[in-house]
């Protein structure tokens, strides 16, 4: 790090002096992962703890907490609506924000403006996305429901994630075979089926999969649009306020493993879909 | 020019489509769900409810409500006071972790980026619950104590405060500190460091005078973020703040879901959206709006 044309001693001491001031950084860093990771190791371990009150002591192992999620009713219902919403939230993004990214190749004017119109759903804070629809549908005299309300909810909010991933995708790859298609006299929809959509394609996959996870995962504006169809945070968040039942670890050990899979899941298709890009 | 030149040269096509049909789906969906309903609530906000409900009107009784009441304006000042505090310790504790994951090489950055990631990755409303079981009465803090000796009966005072709430929105909100630091770190010459460390620097004057300039951009980031999103947290306040901890994003959901006084809680989302654009206005004059997300690249 530091070279030693330096003056000889004098730079021995400060050396000395680094060292010292990287291992208390690395022994920093450990006692931060501890605060990050703790808290959930320590769910899992009271997911398996044979006790009515949910903590500590421990009273020995059980699955039992485990086994009467499987019998959930309500909580597979959650499931399938956070699936439901979040697949049709993902497609209509995704499909938004290819057309905005395709428009974002050309020069228009307002092009910044726009720009703010399509990111102001992550600058307003979670719960006024939920409080102005909850205003908006409530006064039209739309009852609150997964496919209506709480759709629009997701939209919103995955909107800007779906264009700012696409955008860098759409404007970045090589355009003389688009450019050469148009020499030749294909027509603009030919180019988009034959030689643009085929390339986007893996990015169009991996938006949509983030935008899933980011739905899958949504609460505060779910929280003011849902009706009686809830999806899997709302459930679990109902059941933490309506009772503090002692399969809550067991759920929560569940929720976590959903959330990380889906998030994974984009996040592995989103880097093939680059390296491809790439190659 | 050669044509392999050409290729290369900016489109000499025009791209395929045309602007405005692109547009017209991504722009009418944000403008009929985003800006409407938000424009709504603003007009709402002026109405006044009675025992009957919302009705339209043109008053200032709910700002004035919201100003005058010490109640609510008391609430509001707590909630600006906390997010400033949430906001300067995951600074504090974000910072070291940033710079040590742009110091750090190969396997290990990758090991450090994961599990920086991977908790953050999973659901939010269970990392902000995590807190109940650990700090509640027969929580796993108090067994410990216990255990160890140190105290005799459970402490009741772990949970359902101020501190509780400090706890959980810091454990919530500090990627957004740490990811933009981390990326301004990332994008500072590495020279400039070895150059005031060859010079003699000192390290902290190195992490004062080169480090925290450099990195200022990722600082102001990473500080909206987490103070703005501390001014609307609702689920951490809620499940681990108790009636002393609750916040003003707790005020607000109170007016739609219990109290059913809308216009006051038009008035009360107003405020807040108001303090959120005057901050993104601030930070617009020395940065891109969609800056802010990425630590200033």
């Amino acid at each position: 790090m530091m070279s030693p044309h330096s003056i000889g001693i004098a730079s021995a001491q400060p050396r000395r002096r680094w060292n010292g001031y990287q291992t208390a950084l690395w022994v920093y860093a450990a006692v931060f992962f501890v605060f990050l990771y703790g808290p959930l190791l320590m769910i899992v371990v009271l997911s398996f703890n044979d006790s009515r009150t949910t903590g500590l002591p421990w009273k020995g192992f059980t699955l039992q907490w485990y086994q009467s999620l499987i019998g959930n009713n309500q909580l597979m219902a959650a499931l399938g609506n956070s699936i439901y919403v979040g697949a049709a939230a993902a497609v209509i993004a995704t499909f938004l924000a290819l057309l905005l990214g395709l428009a974002f190749r050309h020069n228009f004017r307002g092009k910044r403006l726009v720009l703010y119109l399509i990111i102001t759903p992550i600058i307003i804070p979670g719960i006024i996305g939920g409080v102005v629809l909850l205003i908006f549908f409530g006064y039209l005299g739309i009852r609150p429901s997964l496919f209506t309300t709480v759709l629009v909810a997701h939209v919103n909010w995955v909107l800007p994630f779906a264009f700012l991933t696409l955008y860098p995708r759409l404007h970045n790859f090589d355009k003389s075979l688009e450019e050469a298609a148009m020499d030749l006299g294909a027509r603009q929809w030919q180019v988009f089926r034959e030689i643009v959509f085929p390339i986007v394609r893996p990015g169009l996959i991996a938006t949509a999969l983030f935008a899933f996870s980011l739905s899958f995962d949504e609460f505060i504006r779910t929280m003011f649009t849902v009706g009686s169809e809830r999806t899997i945070p709302v459930q679990f968040y109902v059941l933490i306020v309506e009772e503090l039942s002692p399969e809550l670890p067991a759920m929560a050990v569940l929720v976590v493993l959903l959330t990380i899979l889906s998030s994974l899941a984009g996040f592995v298709l989103s880097r093939r879909a680059d390296t491809k890009l790439s190659s | 020019m050669t044509p392999l030149a050409a290729a290369r040269a900016p489109m000499a096509v025009k791209p395929i489509g045309r602007p405005a049909w692109l547009l017209a789906p991504g722009v009418m969906w944000l403008f009929v769900f985003m800006i409407i309903p938000v424009a709504f609530t603003v007009v709402v906000s002026f109405w006044s409810s009675g025992y009957f409900g919302t009705k339209p009107d043109f008053t200032f009784k709910n700002y004035l409500k919201l100003f005058q009441s010490p109640l609510y304006s008391g609430q509001l000042i707590k909630t600006l006071r906390i997010s400033l505090e949430v906001t300067v310790l995951s600074l504090v504790l974000s910072y070291p972790i940033a710079y040590l994951l742009s110091r750090a090489r190969g396997a290990i950055k990758l090991v450090m980026l994961v599990l920086l990631f991977l908790p953050f990755w999973a659901s939010y409303v269970v990392r902000a619950f995590v807190w109940l079981p650990i700090l509640g009465r027969h929580g796993v803090l108090n067994s410990l104590l216990m255990g160890m000796g140190l105290i005799d009966t459970p402490i009741d005072g772990l949970l359902y405060n101020e501190g509780a709430v400090l706890v959980g929105l810091v454990y919530v909100y500090t990627l957004f500190m740490t990811l933009p630091i981390y990326l301004s770190i990332e994008r500072i010459d590495k020279g400039l460091i070895e150059a005031a460390a060859d010079l003699g620097a000192r390290p902290f004057s190195i992490f004062w005078r080169v480090l925290l300039p450099l990195s200022w951009p990722g600082v102001v980031s990473g500080c909206i973020m987490v103070f703005l999103l501390t001014m609307s947290a609702y689920v951490t306040p809620q499940l681990l703040g108790g009636p002393k901890g609750i916040l003003y994003g707790n005020v607000i959901a109170s007016q739609f879901l219990g109290n059913n006084d809308w216009a006051f809680g038009a008035a009360l989302a107003v405020a807040l959206v108001v303090i959120t654009v005057l901050l993104f206005m601030l930070v617009g004059r020395k940065m891109k709006i969609e800056q802010v997300f990425t630590g200033g690249g």
